[in-house]
């Protein structure tokens, strides 16, 4: 069995084999069922009564998108142009070149020149964005523009799919990974419930501050901004090579 | 120990959960899986990978932009 082929078969929105004609709702339900569809429509909602609608209005925005691939997909699905769909599922892309990747000494130096290369200029691109958004102040609008913009190419990114195979989790690591799920999970309802104890949803509270209420005073400034972009960076990145 | 200092003490505790997950980690990674290996999980597909991807510039969003 091909990866994508499994990795469908493991998705219970990937319709079987054969399936006959779906409807446009039944499609969009499809979309609707996946709990991410569900969590972005939950923030967005929080967002927005805590006094935040442009954030609520970009995870509506990518709920949306994500309802319709699924539903476009599902309709693809049925109408037999492929028994796998693209969301959820993927292919691992074919090389560049055939027989890439293979022994060849000089081509392997030359490559990791390139890749130190793309590493520092990466680097540095990331040192000057962190300083000069660091500069502007919070919930400006060139910090606004800055941080959207960046979010959104990190998105479109997303939505390309994973670029590599990975390996899957199983048995008992699988099983364990639950434990981050509740630390997670807790972490945020923790959070969430400093946030109802505010006397309003737009008004700190010393006594039960949020973590935004907390890191307030380091954001305060610009060098505090443009460490706290640059740890938020550096997150990215690590989520760029998952 | 007041309201204030019970809430950051929650905080505290989820960080420090998730520090002794992540060093169970990589003292037994074959028993326990690190924070990496789960996004990895995560981000095998396309709606994990989006998911993932949308809550980082939430983040972003969220301390950042109006």
């Amino acid at each position: 069995m091909t990866d994508a082929a499994q990795g469908a078969a493991e998705d219970p929105l990937v319709a079987p084999a054969g399936e006959m004609s779906v409807s446009l709702g039944q499609a969009a339900l499809t979309g609707l069922r996946q709990p991410i569809v569900a969590i972005l429509l939950l923030i967005a909602l929080f967002t927005t009564i805590s006094g935040k609608p442009l954030d609520g209005f970009l995870m509506l925005t990518v709920a949306t998108l994500l309802v319709w691939d699924a539903a476009r997909s599902r309709l693809a699905d049925s109408a037999g142009s492929s028994t796998i769909r693209t969301a959820g599922a993927w292919a691992p892309p074919a090389p560049a070149h055939p027989g890439a990747g293979q022994g060849q000494p000089r081509g392997t130096a030359r490559s990791s020149k390139r890749r130190v290369g793309l590493v520092l200029a990466w680097l540095t691109a990331g040192l000057l964005y962190a300083d000069v958004v660091g500069s502007f102040k919070r919930y400006s609008w060139p910090a606004t523009a800055s941080v959207v913009a960046l979010g959104c190419l990190m998105v479109a990114v997303g939505w390309q799919g994973p670029v590599r195979l990975r390996n899957a989790l199983t048995g008992r690591p699988l099983r364990r990974a639950r434990l981050w799920a509740v630390v997670l999970v807790t972490g945020g309802l923790w959070e969430l419930t400093s946030l109802l104890q505010q006397p309003h949803l737009t008004t700190d509270s010393y006594a039960h501050p949020t973590i935004s209420a907390l890191t307030d005073p380091l954001l305060a400034s610009h060098p505090g901004r443009s460490v706290a972009l640059g740890a938020w960076l550096l997150i990215g990145w690590f989520l760029v090579g998952r | 120990m007041n309201s204030r200092d019970g809430t950051i003490l929650g905080y505290l505790l989820v960080l420090a959960s998730g520090t002794v997950l992540q060093v169970l980690a990589i003292r037994s990674p074959e028993r326990f899986p690190s924070l990496g290996r789960v996004f990895t999980h995560v981000m095998r597909t396309k709606t994990g990978r989006v998911g993932v991807s949308v809550a980082w510039a939430w983040i972003g969003l969220h301390f950042f932009a109006r």
